[in-house]
């Protein structure tokens, strides 16, 4: 029992980094219906780029004090506000022109996205793991039997701590009314006044910047950063943006949740070699008998 | 104006030319003799080696093409079949059950295996829509391989099954030399195009054009969807079957690492680059992209070894060319290379720009004969 | 201008054939090495994955062979009467080793007439591909790494040799996964392993060794607790190493790679609590990439290595010097043996020429001669082959990494 519940954590953790890049799939294709192959790229690349501020600033062990502050907010706004810009660029470069042309276009162009994003990374660090620093300290509590290690609790409170400010954002705010808007139907928000151009612009760079503080919590909680790690984790995120209903952004952080305690679970009960078969098989399922999600309204097929 | 005249006319070299180029079967059979001639010319056991195996991925491609480019469904987990047809052959005529089928018999019972196949992983998708489809077709494109890697008590897991049974024709024995592999391979190419071609034009190949376009409008028009798209499936996954007997014979051995996403993608890239939907156009794309994969990289880089810059690597850009070409067509030349002549016509008329419906039609490229 | 589609397809076709007439085959389609003339270029060939991410690993074992072929080049190869060069090629395809691209690479060097043998693959799944290919043709090849037993010894060898079932023409000048995993269950006892969990990559390599370990371990009567396999490119070991956690194993066996996850795994342990529990593996952790990224968790590994101890050793101090000289970076784990296997070559390959009055000799003989190889010295010790193309004697080391370093900890040569 006590090892469930300690899988039970894993699975939470595991599950929050999915969460996020969830949210970053989940808001895209809800807006302009396209899955962004390069998405679990830009989650990698995020990890990238936080390396990139921690040996600037001198990082390469645990940060104490004050200054762990200082560093955490640096890096990972910057990480932030890098993977955005890039999902902007990629945006603009790639899937623009290729707006009003049928699903398929934008889905090959977003596949060839995410190879040329992976090869850019092998070039900068190489095909193997890179060691990433550990920055916090990780002081393990103890809940009974369970141990849960400061970096597991940092990842969910994360995770959920963005899921409610984006909440907030698209609920709260214009630009957010226009996100939604646009998302509702495109070509009414643009007789509305919206430019959709940059609604979708900004879908993208707070996307993307999700994805970017993924890849830093990525980095803190597993010690590496890995050019090949993109494609798999974003697959999986994007069947938990599925699961959850996609195009809400609830349902991305539960379906995140849920794919993660998926996978520590098999890996606990059965073993770790069939995990990836489970979740792909969740996928499968969820998409023949309820496409909608769990938090998804079943819409019916307009003629 | 008699009849001697008029042989005389339809046997001179300029006619003979002339109906190559008008297309159709005179074409087809001119490429196919210089395809045949072709190891001949150039008898490099590597060359040779080469072409068998560009001409698997020619026949994975027609396949690929059927359901992507005949019907429309965005199959992203192809490779998947491709497993299917070697693993069955590879069960099948080897030492691993002891079982020892002949050759020929497993060709076409590995092709109806792998469209056994394609109807039971079609079956899921037909309610779904492009995108949605395309995601259950790559999940299992991911289930597949690793399934097939951890049942290793019947797949031999990691090391795959080997030793394979070489083909024979009475008392000829196939051996290690490629020549009588890209002959037969080039006979099931023929065998494909011919079946590919009758299908197109035929009512299957019409339904499948009529759900391409506009699905519920073909449901309301009497087509059965369900049928129809089940078919698509089956038989483009008939032809991995067929490719795989061929490829894992030659190679001697399957093993699941042969059968990752790449290997989709570059199928993919083949249609998308030559033209989907477009026979020759496909043929075009899977001979240019196995060429630089197999070919062009791997010799360029060992080129520039040769000339001292040991640093370079063009074989790890692979993934980096293969990015650029999916982007780039897909912005600039979504018909592809090889678009039919009718359809080009039609959408770049004067100002040479396809305009945005221009690019909706052509990515439905057709060849017209 | 525009190209109906005829002359496009015909073009590429074209385009494909110009290719192969530039590249530096010869033309025949059968093995047949030049035998009777004098002069001209002698080629080894090397295929080893040098892209991708077995580059890392692949690079190094290639120079190995380079440093070997330059090294007999200008110290007088053959008294000046051939050129002696190397055929370098690599079979990572998409960044991965591929069988196919093996064959395919075998197939250029047999074709090749001025390669008389070649050192090569550096994966057993390749060299499965290869093996059938070098048996047909006669062409001697020596493997700097393959471990799989099935490569030479047993039912499964004798399937890949149907061409030519009397000859071998594969040989390695490493230690068999059945001698390295019983080695490391012999270890393992010795340091007091009683329940061990045992993790691979389902690989070749890595379950090869795995499953081997497993056995020895079982047969002395210790504990296995669970045999797991974690899938390619994984990341995330808690969950799996939670389970770990829980059965309370003495050890943790890795069969696997640095880049196959061994030092991820090896540095999430820490994460989940059984950072004090040894890490055992084999020479697929045996690089400093596993210590860079296992960082202060690859403390505590024990690792066996197909090779006797460098620094005990003075031809191999003199090999390392010269590498270090040559290339400006520090060996890798396999640059010896392939150096070795490089060197072994050339020697038989001399010693034809001498045999056939300063002509150019055939692939047989040269086989021939490795074949005898006995006593062979070189910075791996003293190497000599047996029927099956394994080597006689191997030694195998063992190493601890303790305050970041490589500690030798003991050596066993076994009677084979």
């Amino acid at each position: 029992m006590d090892v469930l519940l300690q899988q039970l954590v894993n699975g939470l953790s595991l599950g929050g980094i999915y969460a996020l890049i969830a949210l970053g799939y989940t808001m895209v294709y809800g807006i302009i219906e396209l899955i962004n192959f390069a998405h679990g790229d830009v989650y990698a690349l995020g990890t990238f780029f936080s390396l990139l501020i921690l040996s600037l600033l001198g990082v390469t062990g645990i940060v104490t004090g004050p200054m762990l502050v200082v560093v955490v907010l640096v890096t990972i706004l910057g990480a932030m506000l890098l993977c955005g810009i890039t999902g902007v660029l990629i945006e603009r470069l790639a899937y623009r022109r290729l707006r009003n042309a049928p699903r398929l276009a934008p889905l090959i162009t977003a596949i060839g996205m995410s190879f040329i994003l992976q090869n850019l990374m092998q070039y900068w660090h190489g095909p193997s793991p890179v060691p990433f620093p550990d920055v916090f300290p990780n002081p393990t509590f103890a809940a009974g039997a369970v141990a849960i290690q400061m970096k597991q609790i940092i990842v969910i409170l994360l995770a959920v701590v963005m899921m409610f400010a984006l909440q907030q954002f698209v609920y709260r705010t214009r630009l957010g009314k226009a996100m939604r808007a646009t998302a509702q139907d495109k070509d009414a928000a643009q007789l509305m006044g919206i430019d959709i151009n940059t609604t979708i612009a900004v879908t993208f760079l707070i996307g993307s910047a999700l994805a970017g503080a993924a890849g830093f919590v990525s980095g803190v909680y597993y010690g590496s950063a890995w050019a090949f790690n993109g494609f798999s984790a974003g697959l999986k995120a994007f069947t938990a943006a599925v699961l959850g209903g996609i195009g809400n952004l609830a349902g991305a952080m539960l379906g995140g949740f849920l794919i993660g305690l998926i996978e520590a679970m098999t890996t606990q009960l059965i073993s770790d070699q069939w995990s990836n078969v489970v979740v792909f098989s969740v996928l499968v399922l969820v998409l023949i008998f309820r496409p909608s999600g769990l938090l998804g309204e079943s819409l019916p097929t307009k003629v | 104006m008699g009849a001697p005249r008029a042989r005389a006319k339809l046997t001179s070299p300029a006619v003979l030319i002339a109906a190559v180029r008008r297309g159709g079967l005179a074409q087809a059979i001119a490429l196919f003799a210089l395809a045949i001639v072709l190891p001949f010319v150039f008898p490099s056991g590597a060359f040779v080696n080469f072409l068998a195996d560009a001409g698997a991925f020619v026949l994975l491609a027609l396949g690929l093409n059927i359901v992507i480019g005949f019907a429309g469904l965005l199959d992203l987990g192809y490779a998947a079949f491709f497993a299917i047809g070697s693993y069955a052959f590879a069960m099948l005529a080897s030492p691993q059950f002891g079982i020892h089928l002949p050759f020929w018999v497993l060709l076409f019972l590995a092709s109806g295996i792998a469209a056994l196949f394609g109807i039971l992983l079609g079956a899921p998708t037909l309610r779904l829509r492009g995108d949605y489809l395309a995601i259950v077709t790559l999940g299992f494109g991911e289930i597949v391989p690793q399934t097939f890697l951890n049942l290793s008590q019947w797949t031999g897991g990691p090391n795959g099954i080997g030793s394979l049974d070489q083909p024979t024709i009475g008392a000829y024995k196939f051996g290690f030399n490629a020549l009588p592999y890209y002959l037969m391979i080039l006979a099931l190419i023929a065998l494909a195009v011919w079946v590919a071609n009758n299908l197109r034009h035929s009512r299957l190949g019409r339904a499948w054009m009529a759900i391409r376009e506009d699905e519920l409008a073909a449901a309301h028009m009497g087509i059965n969807t369900t049928a129809t798209k089940l078919a698509a499936f089956a038989m483009g996954a008939s032809f991995s079957g067929l490719a795989g007997c061929a490829y894992a014979a030659k190679l001697q051995l399957v093993s699941p690492d042969q059968f990752g996403f790449n290997v989709s993608v570059g199928l993919i890239s083949m249609l998308v680059l030559g033209g989907m939907g477009n026979v020759p156009g496909v043929i075009l794309g899977a001979i240019v992209i196995s060429s630089l994969d197999r070919y062009i990289l791997p010799q360029g880089t060992n080129f520039f070894h040769s000339i001292g810059m040991t640093g370079v690597d063009l074989t790890g850009s692979r993934f980096l060319i293969y990015g650029l070409i999916l982007v780039m067509m897909m912005l600039f030349r979504p018909e592809g290379l090889l678009p039919s002549r009718q359809r080009k016509a039609e959408l770049r008329g004067a100002a040479g720009d396809p305009g945005v419906a221009g690019q909706e039609a052509a990515l439905y490229t057709e060849a017209v004969k | 201008m525009r190209l109906s589609k005829f002359t496009r397809v015909a073009g590429a076709l074209a385009l494909a054939a110009a290719l192969a007439a530039c590249s530096n085959t010869t033309t025949t389609t059968t093995s047949s090495s030049g035998g009777g003339a004098a002069g001209g270029t002698i080629k080894i060939g090397v295929d080893l994955p040098v892209s991708g991410a077995d580059a890392s690993i692949g690079i190094p074992t290639q120079n190995g062979a380079v440093l070997a072929v330059e090294e007999a080049a200008k110290n007088g190869f053959a008294g000046g009467k051939f050129k002696l060069d190397t055929s370098l090629l690599d079979d990572a395809v998409q960044g991965k080793h591929d069988p196919a691209a093996g064959a395919q690479n075998v197939k250029t060097f047999i074709a090749d007439s001025s390669v008389l043998a070649m050192v090569g693959p550096f994966n057993s799944n390749v060299a499965k591909s290869e093996i059938p290919l070098t048996n047909d043709a006669g062409l001697v090849q020596i493997s700097p790494s393959n471990t799989n037993d099935g490569l030479t010894v047993g039912d499964d060898a004798k399937k890949l040799r149907t061409a030519h079932p009397d000859t071998n023409a594969y040989f390695r000048v490493c230690t068999r996964d059945s001698r390295q995993g019983a080695a490391l269950a012999q270890f393992s006892q010795k340091l007091g392993f009683k329940k061990v969990f045992i993790i691979d990559d389902n690989e070749t390599y890595g379950k090869g060794l795995a499953d081997v370990y497993e056995a020895s371990i079982k047969a002395q009567g210790n504990t296995v607790l669970g045999h797991e396999h974690v899938t390619a490119n994984q990341q995330d070991f808690k969950a799996l190493l939670t389970k770990v956690k829980s059965q309370n194993p003495d050890a943790v066996f890795f069969g696997g790679t640095t880049s196959t996850g061994g030092g991820l795994v090896r540095r999430q342990m820490g994460d989940v609590g059984i950072g004090n529990t040894p890490f055992v593996g084999g020479d697929g952790i045996s690089d400093d990439e596993f210590i860079k990224v296992a960082g202060t968790m690859a403390n505590g590994t024990y690792y066996s290595f197909a090779a006797p101890e460098a620094s005990k050793l003075p031809s191999a101090q003199s090999f390392i010097a010269a590498y270090k000289a040559r290339f400006k970076s520090d060996v890798g784990p396999y640059s010896a043996n392939s150096y070795t296997a490089a060197k072994i070559e050339i020697a038989a390959i001399e010693k034809a020429i001498a045999d056939a009055g300063g002509k150019m000799p055939t692939r047989a003989d040269v086989l021939k001669n490795v074949a005898a190889t006995k006593d062979f010295d070189s910075p791996i010790g003293k190497v000599g082959f047996d029927a099956n193309g394994d080597t006689t004697a191997p030694t195998l080391t063992l190493k601890k990494i303790a305050g970041g370093k490589a500690i030798f900890v003991d050596q066993i040569t076994l009677k084979s």
